[in-house]
């Protein structure tokens, strides 16, 4: 099987007044069509620049270094002109954020914000098949009411609501790849489990391909197919989601799941101060299982 | 016995769309030395509750009492003193333009604790305490980690000596592993001081791990109060079933747990 | 403080700003030795030298009754720097302690603080200042209260804003928990969090008084002959232009190089102060 998104290699630089950083030291990731993907780590492991440098975001910062290969669809981003990359951003390959309320512009309705959305892919499409699409993306996530929430602004929806319009539209031009950076942290958890079903069944349904960044290892496992384990800009584990939750073997991973809380209260784990072990090199659990 | 009792409280906002009732007819008794938890989601009140036993705001109805004494709107410093809190956010908690040390001595010099010449001492005792090395003190809150910020809250909170904390989502903006450390240095120290601590917080699993009472806040109103093990192994409300069913969890155990409580509800 | 260096000299303007401002200073502090006819400061009359163009004895000529205008320019620095620290000096701490007490404190006693720094803003600044120089003597004294009476006012708005949003966060609350005052809070714990703007903001404003005092002086309403200010240079020059250019150009690139220094040095502090270590 031909992958959807291929990077290999990638490594970052930072040049700050202190001089070089490597956020990333080489890393590789590989997501398959309709592959649901996580990345976990910690704050400042790496994952939010990684899903910047698949946007091509980051490839336009001055003081970021680049090196290594990131192929979407066949074509390496990396060297991609910044005009040809913006076309992919919002068509080829969207994105959910954090929080829902403040990635809406909030002086444009939810309507208005749709259609430019669909006319990214194509400018012509008029008004009323627009509108027509927007209505049936809503109520694929469960909006009922879509002509009420189209005619709103932000502000006047739920935090919930707006979680789920931003996955209506981040889907709205079927893209090939959805990233997924923290989504719904922000909210209250039984709304983040909730939008967290939905757009677990509307990928499977649109065949998207998802990358999940998170640091929630129980949202990792209830959504990804396959994890990838970041610490420190390096990839240290990785494999199916049920054989990497079933038996850790990196010493990092294993930390990290030891440290979750577990609503069966056994207790808090002893967390080991950084050690070595967690600088090991990466286990990747066989596909098979 | 009881350390603070509150009877009756009630908190009306009034808004040009209206009066909002944000907490409503709250009574419960947190016993000394205990770990109460406080749970709820966004609106559920929890945060107006924390602010009228810190004194940040005062209660339209009912009466808050602490060590058998009433709260009344001009507290008396040694009240004052005795509630201190813990924020959820350790960037905005810290002064970021004063240095760590005089974040945490704050509590000495408006408490006149110690002589003014063994403060400096004093506040780098805090910081041993809840596991940092006294030099940062003289460290801007910015060169500290996540984590080591929090432990400053924590140290800040306790130089005042006090008998309650406030815990508001202490450790909700933390990495899983920070995490787990900073929930076993609030532990230890609760047993170290003879600590009592109202934990405010979304995340059950923590609450499972740390609390000793569970009371679940909806819309304003305190909808269940039992034992820990209580409102994991039989919740009595709907809410509180939803609320442990959203919790995602990583392993077998867990699972089995959230299908057996799935089970009741239908 | 060697980071401030690195960002300075990464940002070659706000350098630039830096060392005319310190010229103007070494200028301004140095003028009875530097200028090569240091008595012309005062009422001097030399027809035989009067409205000359430029030339090796007088650099930037001489103006209607044959003073050297290079040497005036020096001495004219001095009234402008001293005009631009006085009244910033009685301005900014009125203005800050203002906003932060209303910005803090809020309620009452800041709609009330505020309404009357609104009172002060809705006036035309300079009618203000003209209004008053009408009232009061045309002296150097007065031109600093009048441009005094303008500035506070925006010292007030500034550090209110600042303050009605730090209010908000975390540590202020904290402060609050363990019982602080009210005034260790807006002194201590928020006013170092305005102070990078209120320090950027002084700077950006040596240049605007410097052109305020110019234009009252410009009207004869500030610093009176025959001392020497940049402002009623130009008023004077500029019956006699074009023919004689140089009575008004150079003490107009006085008074521009005056305000780009101090605008250019306060845009590079406002990246310096701007960002947390």
């Amino acid at each position: 099987m031909t992958s959807l998104l291929d990077i290999q290699n990638l490594k970052l630089n930072f040049k700050t007044v202190q001089g070089q950083v490597e956020v990333l030291h080489g890393i590789d990731i590989n997501i398959n069509a309709g592959e649901k993907v996580a990345l976990v780590g910690e704050s400042g492991s790496g994952k939010s620049v990684t899903a910047r440098i698949i946007l091509g975001l980051l490839q336009e910062l001055r003081q970021a270094r680049i090196s290594g290969e990131v192929y979407f669809d066949g074509r390496d981003i990396n060297t991609m002109k910044p005009k040809d990359c913006a076309k992919l951003r919002g068509t080829a390959m969207s994105m959910i954020f954090q929080d829902p309320t403040s990635s809406l512009n909030p002086v444009i309705t939810i309507g208005q914000q749709f259609t430019e959305v669909l006319r990214r892919r194509n400018n012509k499409l008029a008004q009323a098949i627009c509108d027509e699409q927007a209505t049936r993306m809503l109520n694929d996530v469960a909006i009922p009411d879509a002509q009420r929430v189209l005619n709103a602004y932000p502000f006047q929806l739920s935090g919930g609501m707006n979680q789920r319009v931003m996955i209506a539209m981040a889907l709205a031009n079927r893209p090939k790849l959805l990233l997924a950076d923290e989504p719904g942290t922000a909210l209250d958890v039984s709304v983040q489990a909730q939008t967290l079903t939905l757009m677990r069944e509307l990928v499977n349904d649109y065949q998207t391909a998802v990358l999940l960044i998170s640091h929630n290892l129980g949202v990792v496992r209830e959504f990804a197919d396959r994890v990838y384990v970041i610490y420190q800009g390096r990839i240290v584990e990785d494999g199916p989601t049920s054989a990497l939750f079933a038996n850790p073997k990196h010493a990092y991973t294993q930390a990290l799941m030891n440290a979750v809380p577990r609503i069966v209260g056994t207790g808090l784990a002893k967390v080991p101060e950084v050690s070595d072990a967690f600088l090991a090199p990466r286990i990747t659990h066989s596909d098979v299982t | 016995m009881s350390l603070l009792s509150l009877k009756h409280v009630s908190k009306t906002f009034f808004t040009s769309s209206g009066n909002v009732a944000a907490v409503s007819d709250v009574s419960l008794d947190v016993k000394e030395g205990e770990c109460l938890a406080i749970v709820g989601e966004s609106g559920s009140g929890k945060t107006t509750l924390a602010n009228m036993i810190l004194g940040i705001l005062q209660s339209s109805k009912g009466h808050i009492h602490f060590n058998n004494q009433p709260l009344s709107s001009k507290r008396t410093a040694e009240q004052r003193r005795a509630i201190q809190l813990v924020q959820q956010n350790p960037m905005s908690a810290l002064n970021p333009k004063r240095s760590v040390g005089a974040s945490v001595r704050l509590g000495l010099d408006t408490y006149q604790i110690g002589q003014k010449s063994e403060r400096w001492q004093l506040v780098e005792d805090a910081l041993e305490a809840v596991g940092l090395d006294p030099n940062l003190r003289k460290r801007a809150p910015a060169a500290l980690s996540g984590g080591q910020r929090q432990r400053v809250g924590i140290a800040r909170a306790l130089a005042c000596t006090p008998r309650l904390l406030v815990l508001d989502e202490p450790t909700s903006a933390l990495d899983v592993l920070v995490q787990a450390r900073v929930l076993r240095l609030l532990n230890t120290l609760r047993e170290q001081h003879n600590l009592t601590y109202i934990f405010i917080t979304h995340d059950l699993a923590v609450v499972r791990n740390v609390a000793d009472r569970v009371a679940v806040f909806q819309s304003g109103q305190l909808l269940e109060l039992a034992t820990t093990s209580d409102i994991f192994s039989k919740p009595q409300s709907t809410y509180t079933r939803q609320l442990i069913g959203a919790v995602p969890v990583v392993d077998a155990a867990e699972l089995a747990l959230r299908n057996k409580l799935a089970k009741i509800a239908s | 403080m060697i980071r401030a260096m690195r960002i300075l000299a990464s940002n070659p303007l706000s350098l630039v700003g830096l060392l005319l401002v310190l010229l103007i200073t070494f200028a301004a502090i140095f003028a009875p030795w530097l200028a090569p006819f240091p008595t012309h400061n005062g009422a001097v009359i030399d027809f035989a030298f009067a409205n000359k163009g430029p030339s090796a004895r007088n650099w930037m000529g001489t103006d209607l009754v044959g003073r050297d205008i290079f040497s005036r320019i020096l001495y004219a620095y001095q009234i402008s720097l001293m005009l631009g620290i006085v009244v910033l000096a009685i301005a900014t701490p009125v203005g800050t302690a203002i906003g932060l007490i209303a910005g803090y404190v809020g309620g009452w006693t800041g709609s009330i603080l505020m309404r009357i720094v609104d009172v002060f803003l809705s006036i035309p600044p300079l009618v203000l200042a003209i209004a008053m120089m009408g009232v009061l003597e045309p002296t150097l004294t007065n031109a600093m209260l009048a441009v005094t009476v303008m500035w506070w006012p925006w010292y007030a708005r500034l550090v209110y804003s600042i303050a009605r949003s730090e209010r908000e966060e975390g540590y202020v609350l904290a402060a609050e928990v363990i019982g602080a005052g009210t005034m260790h809070i807006a002194f201590r714990e928020i006013l170092p969090n305005c102070l990078p703007a209120i320090i950027t903001k002084m700077t950006l404003d040596m240049g605007f008084v410097i052109i305020i005092a110019s234009s009252l002086s410009f009207l004869g309403l500030g610093v009176q002959p025959p001392t020497a200010d940049l402002g009623s240079m130009v008023a004077e020059g500029a019956r006699y232009l074009p023919d004689s250019w140089w009575l008004t150009v150079f003490p107009g690139l006085a008074i521009l190089v005056a305000v780009f220094g101090f605008n250019l040095l306060g845009d590079g502090l406002r990246d310096i102060l701007g960002v947390d270590e």
